[in-house]
């Protein structure tokens, strides 16, 4: 009996260190706005690993009133995908200290995809950096948390 | 061992629960019903849709063309008439941003440019010929760039730079007193996505000398994203094409120059001259292409006509403002083509 539990106390330490760092990880989970306020991105877990998606564009159409393409995809058969949708941000993994590393964001405006580690400074804060290599080449983005209003 | 069993069940079961589930056909429309939480301002961006991309590194090659240059006499330095077959030199330029949140944005840049020339005549005996033939010019630069929001639609640009402009060699540098030091503050206004414009004043060298003027900004989309306007007036201007997010046309002009501490180095110069300071500026009209050759690779080649504005020299640095001091001596270039063509790295 004392073997067993000694076994539920190693079982509950290891489950409640981990649910912690879970509910660390998952902080990033939601929707976001970019620093240009142009797009709105929802960020999901599958497995461990965070992907988000655009769900919201402050001009969804283009100069001929149909929903926004990724025309600007260096992959031509991608070029006709709609824009509302697309995983701009894929396979971050947690490291701990609020940071999200060795994943990649793609930028619709020129088709780009850019190394990304993701930091979240507060709770409605994120600081996402997209760069070239190392991160000296590179540029950060401010992003908000987005609080849907209750209909 | 049944009570092993039940603890292994209890604690898989709780992590089968953070299993995600697939993406399923969602309704978008809700997405467009929010805000900001935790009361988060929003800040203007500091650029509008397709302008340019921001170089992060530059490696460049400027070349013009030959051209007539007559050289003014001062007391016994004779005046002399020669051909320069041309002028060229290295462009390198760095520009990162080192703060970069919504409500300021902070570059630094450094730069080098180098300007040789090589004359027809072997025989050169005029003393700014004799020094831009030897040593030819060369500028090292820092600078800084500072965009601060106010709020959606305003906002404040600042920019320095700090240049050392002379006939110096790295083996033989000139002082840094020499640093010529200028700026542009703009307070300006971004009315949308395709519009921002401000007006402000500067400190600029780009006249050869020491001026002060106003200046206005103006970065312009049009409605159908294939034209443009980037212009800070009166020191550059751009009609833009954007053929492609990758491919992008100018058309357009840059006042270019600076005031450079030519230094007597060997005696070129009578004994009563240390150093002059050369008055250079020039007004490039020219076309532009630029093109991403490999992801963030672009490539940029330019041509176009370069017009001498001013190629005096002075005894000293001063500010001549509105006085109508004589120069030491008067040169004129005459105009020539030139070509310019640098690899970038661009920014995200």
């Amino acid at each position: 009996m004392k073997k067993a539990l000694l076994l539920l106390f190693i079982l509950i330490s290891v489950k409640s260190g981990s649910l912690l760092a879970q509910s660390e990880s998952d902080a990033l989970l939601g929707v976001w706005e970019s620093g240009s306020g142009k797009a709105r991105v929802k960020i999901d877990k599958v497995s461990d690993k965070f992907f988000g998606k655009i769900v919201w564009l402050k001009e969804p159409n283009n100069e001929e009133g149909k929903p926004k393409v990724d025309k600007n995809n260096p992959e031509e058969k991608l070029r006709t995908a709609p824009l509302l949708g697309y995983r701009m941000l894929k396979d971050f993994t947690y490291k701990g200290e609020k940071t999200w590393e060795d994943g990649t964001i793609y930028d619709p405006e020129n088709g780009s995809t850019y190394s990304c580690t993701i930091k979240m400074t507060d709770d409605n804060t994120l600081e996402v950096r997209g760069f070239i290599g190392v991160s000296l080449f590179g540029r950060t983005d401010v992003w908000k948390r987005i609080q849907l209003k209750k209909k | 061992m049944k009570q092993f069993g039940w603890l292994f069940f209890a604690f898989l079961s709780t992590f089968s629960g953070m299993a995600q589930e697939a993406d399923t056909v969602e309704d978008y429309s809700m997405y467009g019903e929010a805000e900001l939480a935790g009361g988060a301002k929003r800040f203007c961006t500091s650029k509008v849709f397709d302008l340019s991309p921001n170089k992060l590194i530059s490696v460049g090659y400027d070349f013009q063309g030959g051209y007539r240059g007559d050289f003014g006499n001062q007391g016994t330095i004779q005046s002399q008439s020669t051909n320069i077959q041309s002028n060229s030199g290295l462009r390198l330029a760095a520009n990162v941003p080192v703060i970069s949140k919504t409500n300021i944005l902070l570059n630094l840049g450094a730069n080098y440019w180098e300007n040789f020339y090589s004359f027809s005549e072997a025989n050169l005996t005029h003393p700014l010929a004799q020094s831009l033939a030897k040593y030819g010019l060369r500028t090292i630069g820092l600078s800084f760039t500072l965009f601060k929001p106010i709020n959606e639609k305003k906002f404040f640009l600042v920019n320095g730079s700090f240049d050392l402009n002379g006939n110096y060699s790295f083996s033989n540098f000139q002082s840094l007193n020499s640093t010529k030091i200028s700026g542009v503050a703009v307070y300006g206004w971004k009315k949308h996505d395709r519009l921002m414009y401000g007006f402000g004043a500067a400190r600029t060298f780009r006249v050869g000398e020491t001026n002060y003027l106003p200046v206005f900004l103006y970065n312009y989309t049009f409605p159908s994203r294939k034209w443009g306007v980037e212009a800070l007036l009166p020191a550059r201007a751009a009609l833009r094409r954007t053929f492609s997010a990758r491919t992008l046309g100018f058309f357009g002009y840059e006042l270019e120059g600076n005031s450079y501490l030519v230094r007597n180095l060997s005696n070129e110069f009578p004994n009563t001259f240390n150093s002059v300071e050369l008055r250079r500026s020039e007004l490039r009209i020219r076309f532009t292409f630029e093109q991403s050759i490999k992801d963030f690779i672009w490539l940029s080649l330019q041509a176009g006509l370069r017009y001498n504005y001013r190629f005096n020299v002075d005894e000293k640095e001063f500010f001549r403002g509105f006085g109508d001091e004589a120069y030491l001596f008067e040169n004129s270039l005459a105009n020539s083509l030139y070509v310019n063509f640098s690899i970038n790295l661009v920014s995200p």
